[in-house]
């Protein structure tokens, strides 16, 4: 408490000073930007689609969880200086290519298995263009009109964005594309649960509501959504009000467990740019030497960042014989540690380390 | 019964079955994620194992800018959450020991997880079911005292803690040199 106090002696008006937390502006703002954009978007709610209010009010609770949680993750220390070096080197050239790589086509995964990352690539990317269609037409940013019979004129945040014949490719699309975006995730969620029930590496550490409760969930919104498809088409309608409300529901339900639990890192993954940035940017700066074998092991101001990090958490490494194992590279590391079990000093001398690669 | 890991240093005789082991364990995508040292490598064949310590306090999960370092409630610190691990690194620096890996390509770091399906059933990890010189054990509080009572100790102290480690640690360590006098079993 004592340092809010010492924060907020600062003089000096400013905005802040009219909101009660972090979270309350972030509510505030958030939610007046929503009704702005919407009252612009339907031509000042003039074509609200009431059918959809029950994702509006979805969504608004889940922005009041996504805040929750992510203001109390970005105060922890090394999270906070992470965002705050990453914001700042957003400007780098190097950014939209290791954006593509990491929120686009997700390099990384591929690495770790060509299943995975079908998988990932379907639920990601179906999720997302999910997201793209309903959202919009939920705030009333995107509405379709049709002035002429046969035509329909796709109007996004109150412009007349084009005109499209109703049986048209376009417009097929733009029914289907919710469609096609449950069908690639439910793709890849059974991908996922097939490898989540025979894989023996998954199965090691799974557990039932971390690892099966989204993919379950995500299931559930595209069944349900595409069951309103088939209801229409081949059904005449039957039941469709109904399953309209179950769809919602399971929409809202999984809108509102998003911030807390595995599907928490969609949003919380652009900060994996940011390190990448920081340290690739740090590092062009200055490396660190380790003090036993000259190695250039990391970037100063990460080193600097980590010390001063566990010293908020009153951890220091000073050793007796007068450094700290921060100036150590890892290897140098795990032979002082030796050193220090067996009394001779491995990291003196100038061996490398032996072979630890042992095959199973 | 908790069980913990219990490492007799100077039983090691460098065989490695531990590393090869780890990679057979559940989770470790068939990659080992301890280590094996020579003490002295020019002049003797002593080697000693080196594991995470699992610290009551660990520095890689406070330094961790995403939360993907877990704490199990058996007290194992837990490798990094796959989805949550952004690849920073700061684990890799901030441990005293040097113990997590990093793999570049995949952007995540792995580290021993006391093989985490299996010791949070009493099971003990990989690397303890296979040593064969008794180096790495999985015993009980009580084992681990009367293991204490065996040794003629001259300063009171047989495992190490502080100041031979950086804090509070869940696996034990001998200090070695007290287990001279003491007939072996195998």
């Amino acid at each position: 408490m004592q340092t809010n106090t010492s924060i907020n002696k600062k003089t000096g008006r400013s905005i802040n000073d009219a909101f009660a937390s972090k979270f309350a502006k972030s509510m505030f703002l958030s939610v007046s930007a929503l009704v702005i954009l919407s009252f612009i978007g339907t031509r000042m709610f003039t074509h609200v689609d009431l059918n959809l209010y029950g994702y509006m009010v979805g969504t608004i609770v889940f922005i009041g969880g996504f805040f929750y949680r992510f203001i109390a993750w970005g105060e922890r220390p090394p999270t906070k200086i992470l965002i705050k070096k990453g914001l700042k080197l957003l400007k780098r050239k190097s950014t939209p290519k290791t954006a593509v790589n990491h929120l686009g086509i997700y390099d990384f995964i591929k690495n770790r298995g060509l299943y995975r990352w079908v998988q990932h690539i379907l639920i990601g990317w179906g999720c997302v263009l999910a997201c793209m269609v309903t959202f919009p037409l939920v705030f009333g940013w995107m509405y379709f009109t049709m002035d002429d019979n046969g035509h329909y004129t796709i109007v996004l945040m109150g412009l007349n964005l084009m005109t499209v014949k109703a049986d048209g490719i376009i417009a097929w699309f733009s029914y289907n594309a919710l469609n096609i975006s449950a069908s690639m995730v439910i793709a890849g969620v059974c991908m996922a649960l097939h490898r989540r029930l025979k894989n023996m590496q998954a199965r090691a550490e799974q557990k039932f509501i971390y690892d099966f409760l989204p993919l379950y969930l995500l299931l559930f919104i595209s069944i349900t959504g595409l069951l309103l498809t088939v209801q229409n088409v081949f059904l005449h309608g039957w039941m469709q009000p109904q399953m309209s409300l179950i769809h919602q529901f399971s929409v809202i339900v999984t809108l509102i467990y998003l911030p807390f639990g595995k599907l928490a890192h969609i949003p919380f993954r652009p900060v994996s740019v940011f390190a990448r940035n920081y340290r690739e940017h740090y590092g062009d700066q200055a490396m660190k030497e380790c003090k036993v074998c000259g190695d250039h092991f990391v970037s100063v101001e990460q080193s600097n960042d980590v010390i001063n990090v566990l010293g908020v958490n009153e951890m220091e490494f000073n050793m007796q014989d007068g450094f700290n194992l921060a100036e150590l590279c890892l290897p140098c590391r795990r032979k002082y540690r030796i050193s220090r079990f067996s009394g001779f000093a491995t990291h003196q001398v100038k061996v490398k380390e032996a072979n630890q690669n042992a095959k199973g | 019964m908790k069980k913990r890991l219990y490492l007799e240093l100077e039983n090691c005789i460098g065989c490695r079955s531990c590393l090869a082991a780890c990679t057979q364990c559940g989770g470790h995508e068939e990659r080992n994620r301890n280590y094996v040292y020579d003490v002295n490598p020019l002049v003797n064949r002593q080697t000693m194992p080196l594991m995470c310590l699992h610290c009551v306090n660990p520095a890689c999960a406070r330094s961790c800018p995403a939360q993907a370092i877990q704490i199990h409630e058996t007290g194992a610190v837990l490798s990094a959450l796959v989805e949550k691990c952004i690849g920073c690194q700061n684990c890799t620096i901030a441990c005293p020991y040097g113990i997590p890996k990093f793999d570049t390509e995949q952007n995540l770091m792995y580290k021993c997880d006391l093989c985490i399906d299996r010791s949070k059933d009493g099971i003990p990890p990989m690397c303890a079911s296979v040593c064969p010189s008794n180096t790495l054990q999985w015993l009980t509080d009580e084992e681990i005292e009367a293991k204490q009572k065996q040794f003629n100790l001259d300063n009171g102290k047989w495992v190490t803690s502080m100041p031979y480690l950086e804090g509070e640690t869940n696996v034990r360590v001998n200090l070695p040199g007290i287990l001279q006098g003491v007939t072996k079993l195998f």
